[in-house]
């Protein structure tokens, strides 16, 4: 799990072009968007896209999003729960 | 301090009366167009639209940032003539909405253009966005393209309450498409990735911008900012976009045209904004053209070229 938190920070970091940041600035409660890391609904397209690609893992609508893209932490047991089955 | 009080009730008493006044101007419309159709609605839209336009100062205002653009050499009488226009086209899309909902039997003929080239596009599974504006009667239009092969979403804020109900929600018999509420989570733009993703269609309004990050295009010779939330739906999941513009072209028919259809391949941001400023232009140019044949269809009642 905290390889796979890393990963997810990493990814966001950089294929999100995020400034003047690095993994170890990112809290695994920290909110992703909003007050937290301050990411948009544009960004959130791209991770949308970018889990899909990089885990094959489909985040199909809102509510899934919402939980989902709560923070890092959620982020990963999303993925992991969504491999697992 | 009483008297701020007594004003701000005042003004929503006002307020809750022309809500009631609207309402009720909606249920009469309903009883003419259960009574005596859509030609009963239309007789009786007539002096509506002209005591409305009359009377109404605010109209005119509302009609003349577009109309000076459009029409910069036009008279006082010409203007007034053109507002009279407007209103009564959107008057009739209102009634067509409706009637098409309330009559079992409403049905308006259409023609369309370029659907063939939206069907080749979703054949390869590649997700498909539908770029609109609000001109013309889109919202009837949309329920002829749910013969499209594929699950169609419409990216919209819907108001199950609204005054003015959409034909589908008259009808009873639930939306032919499935909405992605703009109030949800992250304005739907999850939801919509996901549906892209998956091959299917998701209709979106791109002329209005609504908070967000936009870019700057000409539009009837000024600059304009349009949103570019469905061009970064497109870079992201490398669906295409069709420009897509319905029309009413008579009593019961309407045109549903596809103007351009782009693919934005810039996937890395640093060129990607540059690709999309390309694209909301092709498609401000794609509405110009639309309002050279139908310029009374244009439905953006406000200083359009103020946010820039």
């Amino acid at each position: 799990m905290d390889e796979l938190k890393q990963q997810l920070k990493e990814m966001v970091i950089n294929d999100l072009k995020l400034q003047e940041i690095s993994p170890k600035d990112i809290n695994d409660n920290d909110a992703l968007f909003g007050d937290g890391l301050g990411l948009d609904s544009l960004d959130a397209v791209e991770l949308v896209v970018l889990i899909q690609k990089t885990f094959g893992v489909q985040i199909e609508d809102m509510e899934e999003g919402q939980k989902a893209f709560a923070s890092i932490q959620a982020l990963a047991e999303f993925i992991e729960e969504r491999k697992a089955n | 301090m009483s008297n701020l009080k007594h004003r701000k009730k005042t003004r929503t008493i006002i307020r809750q009366l022309l809500e009631r006044l609207e309402w009720l101007g909606h249920q009469i419309f309903y009883v003419v167009i259960i009574i005596g159709g859509q030609s009963g609605a239309y007789l009786l839209l007539l002096p509506v639209t002209f005591v409305y336009v009359l009377f109404s100062r605010k109209i005119h205002k509302q009609t003349s940032f577009y109309l000076q653009k459009k029409f910069p050499t036009l008279g006082l009488g010409q203007a007034w003539l053109a507002t009279f226009k407007i209103v009564q086209s959107f008057g009739q899309i209102l009634i067509d909405r409706a009637w098409l909902g309330i009559k079992k039997d409403a049905v308006l003929q259409g023609k369309e253009e370029g659907i063939d080239q939206l069907e080749k596009i979703l054949e390869k599974k590649e997700g498909l966005i539908l770029l609109t504006a609000h001109v013309g009667n889109w919202q009837t239009a949309i329920s002829h393209i749910c013969q499209l092969p594929a699950q169609i979403n419409s990216l919209m804020h819907y108001e199950e309450e609204a005054v003015a109900k959409h034909y589908f929600d008259l009808k009873g018999q639930g939306c032919p498409f499935k909405i992605i509420n703009t109030e949800g989570f992250m304005g739907g733009m999850v939801e919509a990735t996901s549906a892209l993703q998956r091959g299917e269609v998701v209709t979106i309004m791109g002329d209005r911008l609504e908070g967000g990050q936009h870019v700057e295009v000409e539009f009837l010779g000024s600059i304009i900012r349009l949103p570019i939330s469905a061009y970064v739906l497109a870079a992201c999941t490398g669906a295409s976009i069709g420009i897509v513009f319905a029309a009413k072209t008579g009593k019961k028919s309407y045109s549903l045209r596809v103007w351009n259809v782009l693919k934005i391949d810039s996937k890395e941001r640093s060129n990607r904004m540059s690709e999309i400023k390309k694209s909301a232009q092709i498609f401000a140019k794609s509405l110009e053209d639309y309002l050279m044949e139908y310029p009374y269809q244009w439905y953006n009642f406000y200083d359009y070229w103020n946010n820039a």
